[in-house]
């Protein structure tokens, strides 16, 4: 597993990892050389980290086993070999007190037909084991905070993707758990419905201390709302460490605008360390600078060169590129 | 939203507000299940058309059986005219309607009501298969409820009692009434005496319920829509029959044929909770009534098993 300085929870390997009581008041999930077979194949193979409360991004492509990891935390899938711990309860052994602790939203729409909204969240806190009095006005508590309180009395079908999504978060903070497991939340909605969504998830992780594992492929969600990330790939725990540490491991990019000869402007660029990543063929660059880097140094070269340089524009690797930088290092 | 949202235009109200409470144990998950589906149903007008079909034949006992207590009280000893028939002592014409009406609380009347009362509930089943359990699997509700701190057997207890608690309005509870109502006009010692038809009742009512309550579940699982669900048991419960009926009455086979016929099975093991004989039981040439019950036992067993495999909680994450 990689791992980098300003790592927000580190897992350390085989003996040195402690033992878990410890440490269970202090971490949320806490899984241990976790593996998972489906017959041949395996879905998770030794998957150890352990994550203090906070938001943490859960990326992979798909076949990563987020989903199989999701299940095992949700207690509904028990772990080929390892241990874990959720909320201090152990997977695979208290799956139903697992899932009291656990507001899950699904990414499929999950709704059942012919209910209204407010008895949709009302039935969710019953079926967390809340008196139904207390089911009621949790679920129009949670539906007002969530700005929907104007279509509490709507049928599930009326509902718009957006307010789709924000019910299904409803339905998952009614009975307010320590811990969210949010598959997808952004899924379907326009800008605005996103941008309002990551702040809504921002302020439950921030503000009032939700624990977020936040399960998308949209890494610009996890860089808004998570302090920290895990990626898998093909089963594996890639990735572990700060969302910001990861940006600044970005990285840094320019696009430049050229006029005139740019063979030896490039050929002076490869020089200094600099690597051109994209050439159009009509005098537009993209390169990527070594660390230490000083912008001028672009002008310096073109002027040497007799080159005109007519743009220069910042155009830092996003994380999905970096995603894909570390997978194609890895394999 | 993005505005709405905004933290600073919140006003106070929108603050979420954390809960602190006691959580029930898993099992009270069941009647709430129970609830939504039942609502579900009853949200659709068809269900009460035929819900009140259904009490139409109860009405039909009930009142059945006052008229004929009423007439019986107002008939003097004199013969009356019947047409061109003769003439007849009144009361012996009551005994004689009470006998042929099946109205004379006896095991007989109320295995009639069950049989006729068990039509309607067949219909409204394979209509209503498809809202209780099988859009769960098709709109994706099987992850909401799964999610939540519940086991597969609570989910399934929970439609299970739905579907029960509806077969139980329409057979069971009128059969009960009826019973009360034959020891008010008759006599407060009926309801003692005949203890072992209120017993039967709901004996007939339980397996009524069990095997109509996991078959409908396992097929409304497998088909979820509601054509292919009336389809399945229209050869179930119409073409078995048929089929059974042609190979016992028609070919002479073995009486056992008749144990294809699932609805017919059910009938025999009421019958016998009733303490009636096999041969009052129509058509005749019937199988013994515990070779029926290990039918439906192999059968619920079937449905129980693919049922467990069927709904899974893995599913959730797709």
């Amino acid at each position: 597993m990689l791992q980098w300085e300003g790592l927000i929870w580190c897992a350390a390997q085989g003996e040195n990892m402690g033992q878990s009581e410890a440490n269970d008041r202090r971490t949320t999930i806490d899984l241990r050389n976790l593996s998972r077979w489906y017959g041949e194949f395996q879905a998770l193979c030794d998957v150890t980290f352990q994550l203090a409360p906070g938001r943490v991004g859960l990326l992979g492509p798909n076949g990563a086993g987020k989903s199989s990891l999701l299940k095992i935390l949700l207690g509904l899938l028990s772990p080929s070999s390892g241990t874990g711990h959720v909320l201090g309860h152990p997977i695979g052994v208290e799956g139903t007190a697992l899932r009291r602790a656990i507001g899950y939203m699904p990414e499929a729409d999950a709704l059942v037909p012919g209910l209204r909204g407010a008895d949709y969240v009302a039935l969710a806190g019953e079926l967390y084991g809340m008196s139904r009095r207390e089911a009621q006005r949790r679920a129009h508590e949670v539906l007002t905070y969530l700005e929907l309180e104007d279509a509490r009395y709507r049928r599930l079908e009326e509902y718009s993707t957006g307010m789709k999504q924000r019910l299904k978060l409803a339905q998952a903070l009614v009975h307010d758990p320590p811990l969210l497991l949010l598959d997808e939340p952004t899924s379907g909605l326009d800008p605005a419905g996103r941008e309002a969504m990551l702040r809504l998830l921002l302020t439950l992780g921030r503000d009032h201390n939700k624990s977020i594992l936040l399960s998308t492929h949209l890494l610009g969600d996890v860089e808004r709302v998570c302090d920290s990330v895990l990626i898998l790939h093909k089963g594996r725990l890639l990735l572990q460490g700060g969302v910001a540490e990861l940006c600044r491991r970005r990285q840094d990019r320019y696009r430049l605008q050229i006029q005139g000869d740019a063979t030896a402007f490039r050929e002076e660029l490869r020089l200094e360390g600099v690597q051109v990543l994209h050439d159009n063929g009509r005098g537009e660059l993209r390169v990527a600078v070594p660390s230490q880097w000083v912008t001028r140094a672009f002008f310096t070269l073109a002027d040497n060169h007799r080159v005109l340089l007519r743009g220069l524009q910042p155009d830092d690797e996003d994380l999905e590129e970096l995603f894909h930088r570390v997978l194609k290092d890895q394999t | 939203m993005g505005e709405s949202l905004n933290r600073a235009a919140t006003p106070e109200l929108l603050h979420y507000r954390p809960w602190r409470g006691e959580f029930r144990t898993p099992a009270a998950s069941i009647w709430p299940i129970a609830r939504v589906a039942l609502t579900s149903i009853f949200q659709k007008w068809m269900f009460w058309i035929i819900y009140i079909l259904g009490l139409l034949i109860f009405l039909l006992f009930f009142f059945g059986q006052y008229l004929l207590s009423w007439a019986e009280t107002q008939a003097g000893e004199t013969d009356v005219q019947l047409g061109g028939w003769g003439r007849m002592n009144p009361r012996h014409l009551i005994a004689l309607f009470r006998g042929f009406l099946k109205l004379d609380g006896s095991a007989e009347s109320y295995r009639s009501f069950f049989a006729y009362q068990g039509y309607i509930v067949m219909i409204v089943l394979a209509l209503a298969g498809s809202i209780l359990i099988g859009n769960d699997l098709r709109f994706g509700s099987l992850p909401y409820y799964l999610s939540k701190p519940l086991s597969r057997w609570h989910y399934l207890l929970g439609k299970g009692l739905a579907v029960a608690v509806f077969i139980n309005l329409m057979t069971t509870l009128p059969a009960i009434v009826l019973f009360a109502q034959w020891g008010v006009l008759e006599s407060w010692e009926y309801l003692f005496e005949r203890f072992d038809l209120l017993l039967g009742i709901l004996g007939y009512g339980l397996v009524l319920t069990v095997t109509l309550t996991v078959l409908l579940l396992a097929t409304a699982t497998w088909l979820r829509r509601t054509v292919p669900l009336i389809m399945m048991w229209t050869t179930l419960f119409f073409f078995c029959r048929l089929l059974s009926a042609a190979m016992v009455d028609g070919l002479r086979f073995s009486p056992r044929w008749r144990l294809i016929d699932l609805w017919n099975s059910t009938s025999l093991i009421g019958a016998a909770c009733l303490g009636l004989d096999l041969e009052t039981i129509r058509p005749g040439n019937q199988p013994p009534w515990y070779e029926a019950a290990l039918v439906l036992g192999g059968v619920s067993l079937l449905c129980l098993t693919y049922l467990i495999r069927r709904i899974r909680g893995v599913e959730i994450v797709r």
